[in-house]
């Protein structure tokens, strides 16, 4: 008896780069695409808050999240510049040939939410992987309730993805709440960490009926979840996507596991509760 | 299971058999106890030998090598990427009962869990398994083995193609797979009788009085392990014990974790290679920025103990991530192998002031 | 998969371990098990060991500078523009004119012939092994009072040790495997006394821990001194049949105060006296040390042979002193003579009887004058500097001195021999890449003077030779006519050279795990402990040390006291650590989280300063001020900063140095601390 031999999971396949969008201070987009349209086919069907491993031939390979909705046209990375795979990355052009694997991870179940508010918090770059899921949402605008954005960074120049924010506020129905740590000269709006611009006075967030979305640095979501909790969420309605040191993103290396649980492939979303259960503090 | 008589003179024939199909690796002496298995060759045929000390390196870098290339990367235009494929065909003739059920665990993790591992599959097809039970007080046995707590010998009860059990003037040869049942055909086997299966009763029975601790003291440790009840305090104190060596990942026959490096080969050519990596190292969990959820030692020792014992692995592995085999104790600079550990934990959670009642 | 059994060449342990080779390459490393040092325990070093070998960015071919840049030459080219440039410097400068440095990690044999060629074929006596430490306070000091240039006993003996004084160094960092026996042997009822400004692992098992002000240590050992003598726990019998100069000595124990050194050393004198009866108590007690008490001066380790004489702690097995090497052959290139002062075996360049022996063995007239060492010949421009330098394996432009790339651009000549081209070699006239480790077979001499064989498991890439091949063969373009053709007969060579190698053929190496020198004919088994077969005479000699009378430096400007580790984080340079994709993860977390070098600052100096752990700081002194970041840390002790010496800015600004790292002595630094 025969078997077809077993795929090789660790096999990058080539990914050509389309073009490069300069973002906020060290942070850069890389719009791409697969060279054989029958994997761009296959990898299309990618969940929002699912990653891929991303070669960078030569230099290595490390996990990014998928920052487009699958209901959007392009796809492409956010990446930051933080150490030498990313650098390798970042001197990429339009043209060249780089690898990716995956789509990988659980992602979030979007239509366990139809007919939900959904309150998504984000912190600094922690908007990239909750991009997926925002977009997601107003693009099925009518399924879901109340949309609300909670985001906070550093300082203006710390913002993400800043001018399609404004874009969606004005055109696609959700609430947009923005803030930064510290001010400088042409910041108007709000100044205080993420938490705070729940009491802002007009600001209504619901708890019946609404799933929260946490993502950012480990100290934001320790006080976004009191605050949340603090507001009466439940720990099953807080969801959060988290990030650990992958090598291999398909379960085996094991980097990134957290108690129980591989971030790479039981994750990288869990509920708060699961988080709770997972027998390790992150 | 089937079962075979074969003699004793006989018995290394098989290796013979064997290496018309395979590459025969078998353990051989080095300086003084010191033991490694190596490829059997004419040179070393004469050699070999069923009782002998366990090779202390692992034999799980046979089907997960200490370094293995995945890929190969040429890189121009047009990158072409070209995943290994070398297929080794072995055989390990003695390998112990402790490493079989090392292998076992190796193949549930490698090749169940969400994805199959392609490399190991191929290693892992190709490599047939002899065991050889531990019979021989002064040199199979050593004071360090735990099996019996371990429940994974001194006799293997699957997971292994054929088995060998000295039962003085004959062997007893068991076939667990197909593969091995095949080489039943050859004239040295001849079937056994009861009375065979009675001096191998009684021979467990002897041997197991042998090891220095017979009873499973795992069970309570899990339980505290899994209910998250060991103090920060303890875990404090195994921690400042380890030199954080790796050892203990680095020789366990069912530690599994690898990291991936690439390292340019030619002017225009990459390899990527994974390589063992051990939970006990402070850079195995620290991410690009500078967070290191796992920064101080006594965390990554947590991991480890975690990892092995805590119930949720063992149910969905089915199958126990610690053989008993006491390479760890050996290994580990400052005594905190896997005995050592189950014994302070269960200690000190066990005695904890918590667990009082009060006065009145 | 033949498996070699050899030595690790990373540290001063030489642990026993195993190579694993497939074909023509190093596969994998794992530890002997009845190696009697390491008896199956390595440390994450040398689980990595293989990997310099298949390294891809070895050298193949060797280099020679040509209108400004290195190009590949034949070898034939390579060694005749070596020899004849040797020629010209020789002839138009004088043999004065060339140094030879080699690093701690050369072979034996690669050391005993770079010297050899420095001294017998050139003529000059400037001959260094890189590091100026150890040889000027542990082995001048060790050889003046005990007569023994290395440590007295073997790591094997502190499972019998009743007490151990770890003193100046971070076992389980630096000497993994011997921590983990002082680590067992505390387990096991030993006493544990712990001396060191850093509270490092070990001293989370201290019986006492005392976390001494850095350059303290001689005082401490005065006041421990006065306790034993108090108590009387001397032995008196021990002084009196085997020790010289015991009334001085005596006397000046007197004259300690135990409160004034505790004043000096910032540890109460309640833990001071606990330390000394605990050392003084025991039958068997042995003194462990290294860089941290060296660093400081040589009245540290008078100190501490003194502690031991006044205990009769020498001669027995468990007791002694260990001047731990943390370079895999610091011991051996000293016992082979790479050093400016003294031939193979320690006899002094200026013994005219010595001398004329080894004219004898090596066939030529020897300089009598010492030479250069290290320290001077990559530091000194101008007048008196070399015109020519040969770096065996050494690389002093990433280990460690600020003027070295200047120093070398000033030379006519620089000759190079390593694996890899290193910054060093990126200066160099000719480079000559050497075969790796695993890819000859050579000894090299652990800190329990045992010497050891290191197999050949691989052959070297195609054409690459090793070092003391290289060596040879210049030597005979030089018309020297040496005929070795194995290590094997260098080393019977070595055995006429140094008496303590008489009987250290290869064959009795290989019988066993090498063998601890004095390995003589009538000893060929070694020596496990010196003076084991008992004392003769009055060989040693007690150093008595006068009260210091330098005032603490700290002042109410200048509170806080500089303490300067050596090696602790260096490794980030060495060759292994930057070929092993393990080891450059794991040593490259500190410069990866503190890109800019950093010092550690306590705790709670630092919550009372508010400075956060990797916030900018300066350091103010009498001499200048130097920016750098804070780590904050338990690991230091309140109104200490620890400096890991590669802050040069630090170094030339507060302690006004120029030079490298490997200055003999250092006086205290204060220093104020300020936020930036």
């Amino acid at each position: 008896m025969s078997q077809p031999p077993t795929e090789n999971v660790y096999l990058p396949k080539i990914a050509v780069m389309d073009r490069v969008v300069e973002e906020i201070a060290d942070v850069r987009t890389f719009y791409w695409h697969f060279e054989d349209p029958a994997e761009q086919a296959a990898f299309r069907r990618f969940l929002p808050g699912q990653f891929a491993q991303v070669s960078v031939f030569g230099a290595g390979e490390f996990p990014a999240s998928l920052p487009p909705s699958p209901t959007e046209e392009e796809l492409f990375f956010t990446v930051r510049r933080v150490g030498s795979v990313t650098a390798a990355l970042h001197q990429l052009r339009p043209g060249d040939k780089f690898g990716v694997r995956g789509p990988y991870g659980n992602g979030f179940p979007m239509n366990r939410y139809f007919g939900q508010n959904l309150l998504f918090v984000a912190g600094g770059i922690g908007l990239i992987p909750l991009r997926s899921c925002l977009n997601y949402a107003l693009d099925n605008r009518d399924r879901y309730g109340k949309i609300q954005l909670f985001y906070g960074a550093r300082g203006l120049k710390d913002l993400m993805y800043l001018g399609a924010l404004r874009e969606w506020e004005m055109s696609r129905g959700f609430e947009c709440y923005l803030t930064v740590d510290r001010a400088d000269d042409q910041w108007t709006g709000h100044v205080g960490v993420v938490g705070s611009l729940f009491r802002k006075p007009g600001v209504t967030v619901p708890v019946e009926n609404t799933t929260a979305f946490v993502c950012g640095p480990p100290i934001m979501f320790r006080f976004v979840i009191r605050d949340l909790k603090e507001m009466g969420f439940e720990d099953r309605n807080i969801m959060s996507t988290l990030e650990r040191y992958m090598k291999c993103g398909v379960g085996k290396c094991g980097h990134c596991c957290i108690g129980v649980a591989y971030v790479c492939a039981d994750g990288p979303v869990f509920t708060y509760e699961q988080i709770k259960r997972l027998g390790e503090v992150i | 299971m089937r079962a075979r008589i074969t003699d004793k003179a006989n018995v290394l024939t098989l290796v013979d058999l064997l290496r018309e199909e395979y590459e025969v690796i078998a353990p051989f002496y080095g300086r003084g106890r010191d033991t490694c298995f190596d490829a059997v060759t004419d040179a070393n045929r004469h050699l070999v030998q069923v009782h002998i000390p366990n090779p202390y390196y692992p034999p799980k870098r046979y089907v997960l090598p200490h370094i293995q290339r995945l890929l190969r990367i040429h890189l121009n235009d047009h990158p072409r990427i070209q995943p290994s494929d070398d297929t080794p065909r072995r055989a390990i003739f003695g390998i112990r009962s402790c490493d079989t059920a090392g292998i076992d665990h190796l193949d549930r993790f490698y090749l169940g869990r969400d994805f199959k591992d392609a490399y190991y599959e191929r290693y892992r097809q190709n490599l047939f398994l002899v065991n050889v039970v531990c019979t021989d007080p002064d040199l199979d046995i050593d004071d360090d083995c735990f099996c019996m707590c371990a429940d994974t010998g001194p006799a293997a009860r699957d997971h292994f193609d054929l088995q060998l059990m000295d039962l003085g003037d004959e062997f007893f040869v068991v076939a667990g797979t197909e593969k091995g049942e095949a080489f039943f055909a050859h004239p040295m086997f001849r079937k056994g009788t009861p009375a065979h299966l009675a001096r191998r009763r009684q021979i467990l029975a002897d041997v197991r009085k042998r090891f220095k601790v017979a009873t499973s003291w795992y069970s309570s440790t899990v339980r505290y392990i899994t209910g998250g009840q060991i103090s920060d305090a303890t875990w404090e104190q195994i921690g400042n014990r380890c030199l954080e060596c790796g050892g203990c990942s680095y020789m366990c026959p069912t530690c599994t974790c690898f990291t991936v490096t690439e390292r340019q080969v030619g002017p225009a050519d990459y390899e990527r290679v994974r390589l063992w990596d051990a939970c006990a190292l402070g850079g195995f969990t620290r991410m690009a920025g500078g967070f290191n959820p796992r920064k101080a030692a006594h965390d990554r020792r947590n991991r480890r103990f975690f990892r092995k014992l805590a119930h949720y692995f063992i149910q969905r592995e089915l199958s126990v991530a610690c053989v008993g085999c006491g390479r760890c104790v050996e290994v580990c600079h400052g005594d905190i192998g896997m005995p050592n550990v189950v014994e302070i934990l269960r200690r000190t959670t066990a005695e904890s002031e918590r667990h009082e009642p009060a006065a009145h | 998969m033949p498996h070699t059994l050899t030595t690790c060449t990373f540290c001063g342990v030489g642990c026993g371990i195993y190579l694993e080779s497939a074909g023509n390459a190093l596969t994998g490393a794992y530890p002997s098990m009845t190696h009697p040092t390491n008896q199956g325990r390595i440390c994450v070093r040398g689980w990595h060991v293989n990997e310099v070998a298949s390294a891809p960015d070895r050298l193949l071919h060797p280099l020679v500078r040509k209108n400004g840049t290195l190009q590949e030459v034949s070898w034939d080219e390579a060694f005749g523009y070596v020899a004849d440039r040797l020629r010209q410097i020789q002839g138009r400068s004088g043999p004065n004119a060339i140094g030879f440095v080699n690093s701690p990690r050369g072979s034996n044999e690669e050391s005993y012939l770079l010297q050899k060629f420095a001294r017998a074929i050139i003529g000059t006596n400037n001959v260094d092994h890189g590091l100026g430490v150890y040889r000027h306070n542990s082995i001048d000091v060790l050889l003046a009072m005990l007569g023994v240039p290395a440590s007295t006993n073997s790591v094997g003996e502190l499972d019998v040790s009743e007490a151990i004084i770890v003193n100046g160094v971070d076992l389980g960092l630096q000497l993994p495997t011997i921590g983990g026996r002082v680590m067992r042997a505390k387990l096991k009822g030993a006493k544990l006394i712990v001396i060191d400004p850093r509270r490092h692992r070990l001293a989370e098992h201290a019986d006492c821990f005392l976390q001494v002000r850095p350059g303290s240590d001689a005082a401490l050992y005065g006041a421990m001194a006065k306790v034993i003598l108090d108590r009387g726990l001397l032995d008196a019998r021990f002084l009196r049949a085997h020790c010289r100069n015991v009334e001085a000595f005596l006397e000046a124990v007197h004259a300690y105060d135990v409160l004034w050194a505790a004043d000096a050393c910032g540890i109460a004198s309640e833990l001071i006296e606990e330390a000394a009866v605990a050392y003084g108590r025991a039958r068997t007690a042995a003194i462990l040390f290294s860089t941290g008490v060296e660093a400081g001066g040589s009245e540290a380790v008078q100190a501490l042979v003194n502690l031991a004489l006044l205990t009769g702690n020498v001669g027995k097995a468990g007791a002694g002193i260990f001047a731990l090497t943390e370079h895999n052959n610091l011991q051996g290139v000293c016992d082979m003579g790479m050093l400016p002062n003294r031939f193979p075996g320690y006899t002094p360049v200026t013994d005219d009887e010595g001398r004329r022996g080894f004219e004898v063995l090596w066939g030529a007239p020897l300089p009598a004058k010492p030479g250069q060492g290290a320290e001077e010949l990559l530091s000194r421009m101008g007048k008196g500097a070399v015109r020519a330098l040969w770096l065996c394996r050494h690389d002093p432009v990433m280990a460690a001195s600020a003027d070295a790339t200047a120093v070398l651009h000033q030379l006519d000549l620089v000759i190079v021999q390593h694996p890899f081209l290193t910054e060093t070699a990126k200066h160099a006239h000719v480079v000559l890449p050497v075969a790796a480790f695993g890819e000859e077979q050579v000894t090299f001499t652990n800190t329990e003077r045992r010497i050891q064989l290191v197999g050949k498991a691989v052959d070297p890439p195609p054409g690459l030779t090793p070092a003391w091949r290289q060596i040879v063969d210049l030597a005979n373009r030089l018309g020297a006519g040496w005929d070795y053709t194995s290590t094997a007969e260098v080393m019977r060579e070595i055995g006429r050279a140094v008496p303590a190698y008489g009987a250290a053929s290869y064959d009795n190496l290989a019988r066993d795990y090498g063998r601890q020198w004095p390995c003589t004919t009538d000893k060929p088994l070694g020596t496990r402990f010196m003076f084991e077969e008992g004392i003769a005479g009055q060989p040693f000699s007690l150093a008595p040390i006068p009260r210091p009378s330098r005032p603490p430096c700290a002042s109410l400007d200048y509170p806080f006291t500089l303490s300067f580790g050596h090696s602790l984080y260096y490794w980030h340079q060495n060759v292994l650590v930057r070929h092993s994709e393990t080891l450059k993860r794991e040593y490259q977390i500190l410069l990866l989280d503190y890109p800019d070098g950093f010092v550690d600052v306590n705790t709670e100096d630092a919550r009372r300063l508010e400075i956060r752990d990797g916030a900018k700081v300066r350091l103010v002194g009498v001499t200048g001020a130097a920016v750098t970041t804070a780590r904050v840390t338990h690991e230091v002790k309140s109104e200490m900063i620890f400096v890991p010496f590669f802050l040069r800015e630090v170094r030339e600004q507060l302690c006004g140095e120029g030079a490298s790292s490997s200055r003999s002595s250092r006086a205290p630094v204060c220093v104020r601390l300020e936020r930036v």
